[in-house]
């Protein structure tokens, strides 16, 4: 699975690189025969965008409603401030187990653009971190007891019903990923998120096995996950700066 | 650009969901079993090894659970109910039917499910209160052969020891 998911994220990123890449050469300017001077402008706001990947399992999942809004906001050239604020409701069958598992959820860092952008381009490929904290309750719907020595037969599902309240866990994240801009102030992006539990308040007799937002790994202490995002961009103000071309000789 | 957005969102869909990979683990610690340690009538400190013991419990009159040349032995309870019951056959299959004897042992005790894993699921603990066992004889009426019955540990949470003694 995690190899799985780094290669599809080396692929993606190879994929979009060549993309802009291929963008960078139809809107370079023409070799000039004089010196030339471009202005670049570079604009800052903020971004407000939708998890389009959550939203879609919402439909298609029926175990599964989700919603997940991310933003962010840039203060200087290569720095943005970034967070996303979720709600989830999970209900988990797994062979001796079945709980739901409902809370929010939010996120909060920094993203660093790698991406050297041309001209007027605002595309984002970048490294960051995030702070995740999770507050939800869950609820034991029905569970097996485990009999090494079967002289009894295996037992029947045990209905349950208990519901614990008030839990929550914190966590840090390293985050990758990329933002392109496809029209006017619209923007898509992906992020694959690889996540450490901090700190955990279990409930008595049971585990958080799911974590609203965490995207735990069956029940260890690390999440994996990805988003995949439209987005769209409010400008505030905006710098230029004269780029000088020189003459080729 | 806008190829690569549409491979990256079919990328996106087709992620496999992860995976269940882990199975309960041998030597977690599920539900425990009762644990009887056999002493000599005689000397009631001294152990004393079982020969041909059989277990049946009430409606796995084919089931018999064996035990022969040990002083301990492991005895599963119901963790659907809260009692259970046994026939104790000493002797048991012997050709000479004379030295066979049974006796009726019942278990009375509350039940508590714990959370093991995710894996594992729940186990169940055993408690025993008052009067947490009945020794009767079964027919043919020829006696007990089990002299008494001590008990050691009223919480059934493991099997690192001995529960409940007896002395035959």
């Amino acid at each position: 699975m995690m190899h799985t998911s780094r290669l599809l994220f080396s692929l993606a990123l190879v994929l979009l690189f060549s993309g802009l890449q291929a963008q960078d050469k139809k809107t370079a300017p023409k070799p000039a025969t004089q010196d030339s001077v471009i202005v670049k402008t570079e604009r800052y706001g903020f971004r407000v965008g939708v998890d389009l990947f959550k939203l879609s399992r919402s439909f298609y999942e029926k175990d599964y409603k989700g919603l997940e809004l991310v933003g962010d906001y840039r203060f200087s050239k290569n720095y943005f401030l970034a967070g996303e604020l979720g709600n989830e409701n999970k209900t988990v069958n797994d062979e001796r187990l079945n709980f739901t598992t409902k809370g929010t959820y939010f996120r909060v860092g920094f993203d660093y653009n790698l991406y050297e952008n041309w001209l007027d381009m605002e595309n984002k490929v970048y490294v960051g971190m995030r702070y995740g904290v999770s507050t939800f309750s869950q609820t034991l719907n029905s569970y097996l007891v485990y009999n090494r020595n079967d002289y009894f037969g295996e037992t029947a599902t045990i209905l349950s019903g208990k519901k614990f309240n008030g839990l929550s866990a914190q966590w840090v994240e390293v985050v990758a990923g990329v933002n392109a801009k496809v029209f006017n102030n619209f923007y898509v992006g992906f992020s694959l998120r690889a996540s450490k539990l901090m700190s955990n308040k279990k409930p008595e007799n049971f585990d958080n096995l799911y974590i609203p937002g965490f995207h735990r790994t069956y029940d260890g202490d690390f999440g994996v996950g990805f988003n995949y995002t439209v987005s769209y961009f409010f400008p505030i103000y905006k710098t230029k700066k004269e780029i000088v071309v020189k003459k080729k000789k | 650009m806008k190829k690569s957005i549409a491979l990256l969102l079919l990328l996106a869909f087709t992620l496999p969901g992860c995976e269940k990979d882990d199975i309960c683990d041998p030597s977690t610690a599920t539900t425990p079993r009762l644990i009887i340690d056999f002493y000599s009538k005689s000397n009631p400190t001294e152990l004393k090894n079982v020969t041909n013991l059989a277990l049946v419990a009430e409606g796995h009159e084919d089931e018999p659970i064996g035990f022969n040349g040990v002083s301990r032995i492991t005895v599963p309870l119901q963790s659907t109910a809260d009692i259970t019951q046994y026939k104790f056959i000493l002797n048991y299959g012997a050709e000479n039917t004379a030295i066979t004897n049974v006796d009726n042992l019942e278990f009375k005790y509350t039940r508590t499910d714990i959370f093991v894993s995710r894996a594992c699921g729940f186990k169940t603990l055993f408690i025993f209160g008052a009067n947490p066992y009945t020794l009767t004889d079964a027919e043919p009426a020829d006696g007990t052969w089990i002299q008494s019955v001590t008990l050691l540990q009223p919480l059934i949470l493991n099997e690192d020891d001995a529960h409940l003694k007896i002395t035959f």
